[in-house]
């Protein structure tokens, strides 16, 4: 049973101008023990891109998220069939930290971060891998100039941190693994608007410097400002895909909330 | 009394105090290279490692197993045991405990109501296979490790001396804590233990393989426990029933320093040391252990969390 309403974007001109998807997700379904909670979930993502994932509380985004980055391989606890295709190389088998050495990482929900370490303990922690300790110097600069106010405070130990200093320690957490893809979920929870606007600007930063953005964001304005393709998902499956900037805010609410515009082809 | 007798009972009531303090200290710096292992087991993977106080009797009859092929002094065995004691610990936790952890647990599909319950079972049985095993090729009897320097010591004042080895035991456990906090500190591996121990669900985002990590972690903690044995031998006598006793010591250095506290079981360990020869210099020999679980008890009771916790 297929519930999307719109092939337009990215399966109507495959391979957008020639170039090659990054990540292919075919058929990924994922399961809490029994439980499924998605269902056979298909889609690419380019070179270069911010894909916005949006979708009611419940909706599986973060499922989504813990899937690609191998978070969801869980024994009987947690499970995911389909593939996940990196330029060749499948994902959906390996653990967390191989998917990482890929180049594919996440900034999880609720920021995570190591509480008794300072921010820049956290930081290092994410160079941990063979392939990024000879850079981490280096990048441990580029992210202070990114963010000048983790480098007056690298020392300080980060449950003393407001939210927005601890997000920024996240994110840097994140890129010191030199990702090609990073995953945000839910940036903004928890955060004042004002902080939520800076953290965005860095994640344009982040993506203009060559880095796939996928991002989870609950303000749907928000989501489609900031991306170039959005996903909408509704009790763990796509219902609508497409450009923002071709899709009207009607359309990605319907879909949302799962009225009979959404589900018009079931 | 006459002034002169009151001036001779002031100066030993002092040389004891003094005393006190020196042979607890250092004791202390013993009873530290006991419990540091435990604490590092403990902080990093929430594990109580029951089986600690038999890793270190192991420690010592892998030196024994060593001194009859090579006879050398005790101290050269260090350098085979150290490194064993650490293949050895991280071994053990991957093909034995990380299977019984709560994530494991989780993978099978089991119960993990039983929460930490399940390594510490496992640890307690491995202490028990541990010291029957010993019992089997090693018999009961007791044994030490023979050295030259057992009965030297360090003269402070005429009236005042130190153990030469428990001196010398004093310096590598201070030089070990302090190895320890720079690999912890300053080091990517050490860097992922402690991620690993801050939140081990998130590490592997870091590229962290945790299993990896815990194995590091049980290995320096037997390597130390291997090398406390190796000393222990050499100041007393050891059979293959002893490691509770250690366990004893490493718990109570431990709560006292604060669960986890790498720099608490050091300052545990001296504060306990202290307390137990002050105890039996006053109350008598008698007094010692009470003394030290007096300590234990205050601490319990005025900061459960022990003196260096976070």
């Amino acid at each position: 049973m297929s519930i999307s309403v719109s092939k337009r974007g990215f399966f109507a001109e495959p391979g957008r101008g020639g170039k090659r998807p990054l990540l292919t997700i075919s058929e990924l379904s994922a399961y809490y023990g029994q439980l499924r909670a998605l269902y056979d979930i298909e889609f690419q993502v380019m070179p270069g891109e911010v894909l916005a994932v949006i979708g009611a509380n419940g909706a599986g985004k973060s499922t989504l998220l813990k899937s690609i980055v191998g978070m969801m391989n869980r024994g009987k606890t947690a499970h995911i069939t389909g593939t996940i295709d990196m330029r060749g190389r499948r994902l959906e088998r390996l653990n967390t930290e191989k998917i990482v050495d890929a180049g594919v990482t996440m900034v999880p929900e609720g920021r995570r971060l190591f509480p008794r370490l300072t921010v820049e303990e956290n930081l290092m922690t994410g160079a941990y891998l063979a392939r990024c300790r000879g850079k981490a110097p280096e990048k441990l600069e580029e992210i202070y100039d990114m963010f000048p106010r983790l480098g007056e405070r690298r020392a300080q130990i980060v449950n003393q941190m407001s939210g927005g200093e601890q997000q920024m320690v996240a994110i840097g957490r994140a890129l010191m693994s030199d990702p090609q893809v990073v995953l945000f979920d839910e940036l903004s929870l928890g955060l004042a608007p004002s902080i939520v606007d800076d953290i965005y600007v860095k994640v344009g930063q982040i993506n203009q410097a060559g880095v796939t953005c996928i991002v989870i964001e609950q303000d749907m304005k928000r989501a489609l400002a900031v991306s170039n393709h959005v996903l909408v998902l509704l009790e763990g499956a796509v219902v609508l895909e497409g450009d923002p900037r071709e899709l009207d805010v009607d359309q990605v609410t319907s879909a949302y909330f799962g009225s009979d515009i959404g589900r018009a082809s079931a | 009394m006459t002034p002169e007798e009151f001036n001779i009972e002031l100066y030993w009531s002092l040389i004891d105090i003094v005393n006190g303090l020196l042979t607890g200290s250092v004791i202390g710096g013993y009873y530290a290279m006991i419990s540091i292992g435990l604490a590092m087991t403990f902080g990093v993977m929430r594990l109580v490692n029951l089986a600690h106080g038999d890793f270190i009797i192991v420690g010592a009859y892998l030196a024994v197993v060593m001194l009859n092929f090579l006879p050398v002094s005790p101290f050269f065995t260090l350098i085979i045991v150290v490194p064993l004691m650490f293949c050895l610990g991280y071994v053990l936790q991957r093909v034995l405990i990380n299977h019984v952890s709560v994530q494991a647990m989780e993978r099978k599909g089991l119960s993990t109501n039983y929460g930490l319950m399940a390594p510490i079972l496992v640890t307690f049985g491995l202490g028990i296979f541990i010291s029957h095993l010993l019992l089997g090729i090693f018999e009961s009897d007791a044994r030490q490790l023979k050295n030259s320097l057992a009965f030297s010591a360090i003269r402070i004042s005429e009236d005042l001396n130190i153990s030469l080895l428990r001196f010398i035991f004093f310096v590598i456990g201070v030089i070990i804590l302090i190895a320890l906090h720079l690999y912890l500190n300053r080091t990517h591996a050490g860097r992922a233990i402690r991620a690993a121990s801050d939140d081990a669900e998130i590490s592997p985002l870091m590229g962290i393989n945790t299993a990896h990590v815990y194995g590091l972690a049980l290995g320096i903690s037997m390597a130390i426990a291997g090398a406390a044995g190796v000393m222990i031998g050499m100041i007393r006598t050891f059979q293959p029933f002893d490691g509770p006793q250690f366990l004893l010591i490493a718990f109570g250095a431990v709560i006292i320093g604060g669960l986890g506290s790498i720099v608490g079981s050091l300052v545990g360990g001296i504060l306990l040391g202290i307390t137990q020869v002050l105890a039996g210099t006053y109350f008598g020999p008698s007094a010692q252990l009470v003394g030290g679980y007096m300590l234990i008890l205050f601490v319990l009771a005025f900061k459960p969390q022990g003196l260096f916790s976070r």
